[in-house]
């Protein structure tokens, strides 16, 4: 059984798997959003966690220092994605009979004054998080490591936990993929989010159906692309960034079989059999083209569609072509690791020359 | 459920009533920060120690208090009181004394007022002077007055103040001379007293009151805490912490609170005083604390006073680890790169400050860690910075085909312990990682290809002696007696060897089954006639003692090895064995060409060739066509601080995972590694097995831990001055020929001693100040013209092969040991005053000095060296203090002492004066004695 869930842990079969589970979870919403199945799963889940937590591999891990907020955190998440799930499940099954959102019923429409029903109980919440993160740091001593040492570089070296995700991301892309250009497009695209999503539907309350590709959309980039990438790398990345499974002994010299080719390689010797180009960008034309044509053909191709011009009348055309760029971008990241796993696919555009990997 | 109020979302009382227990639980949480902060583990360390402290002084005061004489305190207290009455009958006069006194102070503070001030204006009125005179103002003259006005007022007042002051002095020694009866009084009483109101002060320094209390409170007790931290700045020990070089801070002494003070041996850890104060951390050591640290030597972290675990100790046993665990808590350290030494390889350290000496004084184990790696030649394959000037560790094999048959060659590369259980060689095959057939056969061709090849190389020798055939009986007493077990143990004499545990030389084992007859006694007669640069010295053996020796190691012999029959070359194998090494570079095919290109013997020469290389023979045998080739083996300059992870434990779990537990482990079974491993032929670890005991291999993990990478400033380290730089040298030469098997040079070594423990003046002399007791010039004719000087001992000095710069070496490094470094004028000591000459003789007669010192004098066997050859050999500052106590120079000697305590044993001559009677006894010698330097035939009885 060990063996098999270390086996299933592999992101080539789990990433799959929490795709999947993603896309069950969004479809039978309304199963999932019930008390009866949040009982139902704490029944599951407390003894699956139990019995991880027993296996003597993974228990070294769980309580590592800095692993205990990504634990709290992954069981807020867990939490709140269900509440969510709940509240729009609620609000739905209203919707769909007329009775409008729960928020929305007068009762819940009432004004309170915002001192003391607001600014005493942050106040509250201000005193109860410092509260608990000083006994936090009491209890768990607060690590002051030695000052770092260039020549005795931690293995693993390890992000802070909320960056776990994009650490994550340095398997499949260059570094300055990874590191810049997405983690810049993240912050962008977060910032613009109000501008683009101009459905008014859903304020101060939780709903799917009336919003489906934002709640798809966000929730898939958030708990596929950042949460499930987080847990990766807490749980299942040791040593050497190698992966592990979960009850698995994080041995120094674990070696896995890895080697990787670029597009370019793939096109020159083992579809036409011939030699590399010298030039640079004839080497490349194949990766350049796909890039270009990923980014730059595909939004008017699906504004074109009849959804895409579903969309565009809602949103206007800029919005439009904003969002889907942004979708693109943040659907490279599952495409690249797809690639990767099925082909061994190094760089769709390997330009080292100019320091551009794609 | 209450009607609340409008626009409320909650009950404000219940708010209220939330934020009072939320303020509540708040104020507990800081309260909990700062006991958290406040409560350490080393307080309670320094508490226990002031308790022990405490007990301690309290014993004390109880013996002072013992000491103190009851009867005479009380008498001298009733004389108090009778004093005081004395004095009080003097009251008037006292007091009209103290009126003056007050009345001189009051004079006396006045004036100072006085002349402070005029003090500053002949400050100020010399600046505006001066100024005038510079820019010559008209008011120059006015200021001028002014000044000297002033200055003479400052003058007049100074001296009132000289008469004040004298004054003073002189009241007060007039009060005290009208109290002196009771001054007298308490003065004796405090002399009596003084010790137990010291340490009664000390004790009360180890209360817990409430001063103590306050001082150590908690927020205010960064004022003038009692219990604090206790560390020790080393400015001359840098912390490399990236980018900056910061002095190091042991903190190890805020709760090893006694390490260096004596008397808490008996106290449990960490109270326990040093073990070795003399010589580490004591004030007067030469490594003491506040220079050396702590962490110089012991390693771990000494900044941290966390706990007990983040200091990185590290237990010395399983057993400790286990108490440690229950006790302390402790686990491994996490992210140390170097935790603290196991107690046991403390040692370990003093390479890092003491580099290129021979051995450390004080470091046992160290010393005979290092002195195994020597034994086995580990820097011949392991460059280890500091070791380049150690000779290679087996003999010559440029001329091999001359001393051994090849039949025997093979059998003894193959297996050399199966030969010679006592063999220095290690083994290569029949290891656990090569143990296989098909390893095997390939083995087999590799050392059939080694003995062709060397046997190709090797020179024509043709011995100059014939074997005559001796008596093996003789020959037997002889190799017990001239000296050979200085460097050899030999088969037959096993006790004896093993007592003296020589290692420069083989230890002589089956002999018979392995050389040449007429090689043999060649060897015995001339060492270096086979091999040039052997340090085997001649024993200037006689025809007859060779061949008698001879036919002693003749007699040694090993049948059942002899019966070894080596398998024959696989020609298959020799040839899969080279196409691997041809195709190293080039494709199978290339390979295969060139190999189809070599005949059959070429092959082999060539395998011959590539395993020497392979197994790097040539590291500790001078073979042709290897010179200048680098050490096979990794380099161990730096290996105590190579990083754990560097390691490979491979499959053995057993092995502890620590940088010894891998060294030791290695040692002991260097293929370990490869067990489980799938690696192909030419791959497979090579370092072959030393089949070393566990005492070897754990002196020498302790040697190489001690190899760190560590710098300490130059200011840190020892260094050697001159002088020591001189010794060092001398050292390593008579280190490289191994005096010190035979001679104690200074307390060092003198290993064949161990065979005269009965009677150590039957062994070889023990040089104690050598530098001292003999002249330069004779020291160096000497060594290169032995002569008997002791014709009584059974042991020989040998005729040793010195160069030039070799001899003098040995003979400054002597001189300098003892710092004497001129010359002897001998036309000077002799210089009679009258009748000392007279005197001299009818000493010489009273102390019998011929009786034992007979050559030249009588017939009697001598039992002291001759002292006719004294005036060229000894220094005459020497025979004096020789003579004056020769036990103090040589323990045990048989040189009878004639003056103890400064008592001479003939009071009448020269009025009895030890100075005189030695200083004439001394001239006598060097008047008496031959400037003609004694050659081997020389007759050791005559006058010359």
């Amino acid at each position: 059984m060990r063996e098999l869930i270390n086996w299933i842990a592999d992101p080539i079969r789990s990433f799959p798997i929490a795709c999947v589970l993603f896309f069950l979870m969004m479809k039978y919403y309304r199963i999932i959003g019930t008390k009866k199945f949040l009982y139902a799963s704490l029944v599951v889940v407390v003894p699956v966690t139990i019995w991880f937590a027993a296996d003597p591999n993974f228990f070294t891990i769980l309580i590592l220092p800095d692993n205990i907020p990504i634990i709290i955190l992954l069981v807020l998440v867990a939490f709140l994605t269900w509440l969510t799930i709940y509240k729009a499940a609620v609000n739905d099954a209203r919707i769909e009979k007329g009775l409008g959102p729960l928020e929305g019923t007068p009762e819940n429409r009432e004004k309170v004054w915002s001192w003391p029903n607001l600014v005493y109980t942050e106040l509250f919440m201000i005193i109860a998080a410092t509260s608990f993160l000083i006994v936090w740091a009491i209890l768990f001593k607060a690590p002051l490591e030695e000052p770092a040492n260039p020549t005795w570089a931690p293995n693993p070296a390890k992000a802070p936990w909320y960056f776990l995700g994009l650490q994550e991301m340095l398997v499949y892309f260059d570094p300055w993929m990874a590191g810049v250009v997405l983690p810049g497009v993240v912050v962008v695209g977060l910032i613009a989010i109000p501008y683009i999503d101009t459905n008014p539907k859903g304020n101060g309350y939780f709903t799917i159906a009336e919003r489906p590709v934002a709640m798809w959309g966000f929730l898939f980039g958030w708990l596929v692309l950042w949460i499930y990438l987080i847990i990766v790398g807490t749980f299942l990345r040791g040593p050497n960034w190698t992966f592990y499974g979960p009850f698995e002994y994080w041995d120094f010299h674990k070696v896995v079989a890895d080697y990787n080719v670029n597009l370019s390689e793939f096109m020159w010797i083992k579809w036409f059999n011939t030699a590399m180009p010298a030039n640079m960008f004839v080497r490349e034309i194949l990766g350049i083209i796909i890039s270009l044509g990923y980014i730059l053909v595909l939004p008017p191709l699906s504004g074109a569609t009849k959804y895409g011009k579903m969309m565009i009348e809602k949103v206007g055309t800029i919005r439009y072509y904003i969002f889907i760029v942004l979708l693109l971008l943040m659907m490279s990241l599952p495409i690249k690791m797809v690639l990767r796993w099925l082909f061994s696919l190094k760089y769709i555009v390997a330009l080292p020359e100019l320091e551009l990997n794609l | 459920m209450k009607k609340l109020e409008p626009g409320m979302a909650y009950d404000t009382n219940k708010l209220n009533k939330l934020f009072a227990f939320l303020s509540v639980l708040f104020l507990m949480i800081t309260v909990w920060v700062f006991l958290d902060d406040y409560i350490r583990p080393w307080k309670a360390v320094q508490l226990e120690a002031m308790k022990i402290k405490k007990e301690m002084i309290q014993k004390k005061l109880d013996e002072a208090e013992k000491e103190i004489n009851k009867d005479k305190l009380s008498s001298l207290k009733g004389g108090l009181t009778d004093a005081e009455k004395i004095v009080s009958s003097r009251k008037k006069e006292i007091s009209k004394l103290e009126v003056e006194i007050t009345q001189n102070q009051k004079l006396l503070k006045a004036e100072t007022i006085l002349n402070g001030t005029l003090n500053s204006y002949v400050g100020g009125l010399t600046f505006k002077y001066e100024q005038a005179q510079l820019k010559n103002k008209s008011n120059k003259a006015v200021v001028f007055a002014d000044l000297k006005k002033n200055k003479k007022l400052f003058a007049e007042s100074k001296d009132r103040m000289k008469g004040y002051s004298f004054r003073a002095k002189e009241l007060f020694a007039k009060k005290q001379g009208l109290q002196k009866e009771v001054l007298d009084t308490d003065k004796k009483i405090k002399a009596m007293t003084i010790k137990t109101e010291l340490l009664g002060k000390a004790l009360a320094k180890t209360n817990v009151d409430p001063i103590f209390a306050l001082r150590n409170a908690p927020m205010i007790d960064y004022l003038d805490p009692t219990l604090k931290i206790q560390q020790i700045v080393l400015n001359n020990i840098k912390d490399d912490r990236y980018f900056q070089q910061v002095p190091r801070v042991d903190r190890c002494i805020t709760c090893h609170t006694f390490i260096s003070e004596a008397g808490y041996e008996d106290q449990p850890n960490p109270h326990k005083t040093h073990p070795n104060l003399d010589l580490m951390v004591g004030k007067d050591s030469p490594h003491p604390m506040k220079e050396t640290g702590c962490t110089v030597c012991h390693g771990g972290e000494g900044h941290r006073v966390n706990d007990f675990t983040s200091v990185a100790h590290w237990p010395q046993n399983e057993e400790q680890k286990k108490e440690w665990v229950k006790k302390y808590n402790w686990h491994e350290p996490h992210r140390i790169p170097s935790p603290m030494l196991k107690l046991q390889h403390t040692e370990a350290s003093c390479v890092k400050c003491h580099q290129g000496v021979e051995f450390i004084p004080g470091a046992t184990v160290l010393n005979e860690g290092r002195q195994n790696i020597e034994k086995y030649g580990c820097y011949g394959c392991h460059k280890i910075d500091g070791w380049e000037h150690k000779r290679m560790a087996g003999p010559s094999l440029k001329k091999i085909a001359s001393k051994v048959d090849k039949e025997f060659f093979k059998n003894w590369v193959w297996d050399p312990k199966s030969f010679n259980p006592h063999a220095m060689m290690p083994r290569f095959f029949g290891q656990s990682n090569n143990s296989e057939p098909k390893h095997m056969v390939k083995n087999i061709a590799e050392v059939n290809a080694i003995a062709e090849f060397i046997w190709e190389k090797s020179k024509a020798y043709k011995p100059f002696m014939k074997y005559t055939g001796g008596d093996s009986t003789r020959g037997k007493e002889l190799t017990g007696q001239v000296g050979c077990l200085g460097c050899h143990g030999v088969q037959g004499m096993e006790e004896v060897s093993e007592k003296i545990g020589a290692y420069a030389g083989p230890y002589l084992y089956g002999t018979g089954s392995k050389v040449d007859p007429d090689w043999l006694v060649s060897w015995l007669k001339k060492p270096n006639h086979y091999q040039e640069d052997t340090i085997m010295p001649s024993l200037r053996l006689t025809d007859r003692e060779a061949n008698d020796i001879a036919s002693y190691l003749l007699s040694l012999k090993n049948k059942k090895f002899e019966g070894y029959k080596f398998e024959p070359m696989d020609e298959k194998s020799r040839d899969q064995i080279l196409m691997a090494y041809l195709s190293a570079f080039d494709t199978e095919k290339v390979a295969g060409a060139k190999l189809a290109k070599m005949s059959d013997r070429e092959r082999t020469l060539e395998l011959g060739y590539r395993s020497v290389g392979k197994y790097g023979c040539y590291s500790c045998h001078n073979i042709d066509g290897f010179e200048g080739r680098g050490p096979i083996g990794p380099e161990l300059t730096k290996e105590g601080s190579k990083p754990l992870t560097q390691f490979g434990f491979g499959l053995q779990k057993q092995v502890e995972h620590t940088r010894d537990g891998w060294i030791k482990a290695h040692l002991l079974d260097p293929r370990r590694w490869d067990i489980g491993i799938d690696k192909p032929f030419q791959d497979l670890t090579r370092m072959p097995n030393f089949y070393l005991t566990d005492r070897e291999a754990e002196t020498m993990t302790l040697a190489i831990l001690g190899q760190v990478d560590e710098k300490i400033p130059l200011k840190g380290v020892k260094r050697l001055n001159s002088s020591e730089q001189i010794v060092e040298k001398g050292m390593k030469v008579i280190n490289k020929f191994n005096c010190i098997g035979c001679h104690q040079v200074d307390g060092y070594r003198g290993d064949i001693l161990a065979q005269y423990d009965e009677d150590l003046n039957e062994g070889p002399p023990r040089l104690v100040g050598e530098g001292h007791r003999v002249q330069l010039d004779w020291f160096h004719y000497f060594l290169d013209n032995v002569y008997p000087v002791r014709p009584w001992l059974k042991i020989r000095m040998p005729s040793y092969n010195l160069t030039d710069e070799e001899r003098n070496t040995i003979v400054t490094m002597f001189q300098y040991k003892a710092d004497q470094k001129a010359l002897v004028d001998r036309s000077k000591i002799v210089d009679w005053k009258p009748g000392e000459k007279d005197a001299a003789w009818k000493l010489w007669d009273e102390m019998a000095c011929a009786s034992c010192h007979s050559a030249g004098f009588n017939n009697d066997d001598p039992q002291a060296p001759n002292l006719y050859f004294a005036r060229r050999r000894l220094r005459p500052s020497w025979v004096k203090k020789w003579l004056l106590d020769p036990q103090a120079i040589l323990p045990g000697t048989l040189m009878p002492n004639f003056w103890t305590d400064g008592e001479s044993t003939s009071p009448d001559i020269l009025g009895g004066d030890p100075d005189r009677q030695i200083d004439a006894l001394t001239k006598l010698m060097y008047d008496f004695g031959t400037e003609k330097l004694p050659t081997e035939n020389t007759k050791y009885w005559s006058k010359q």
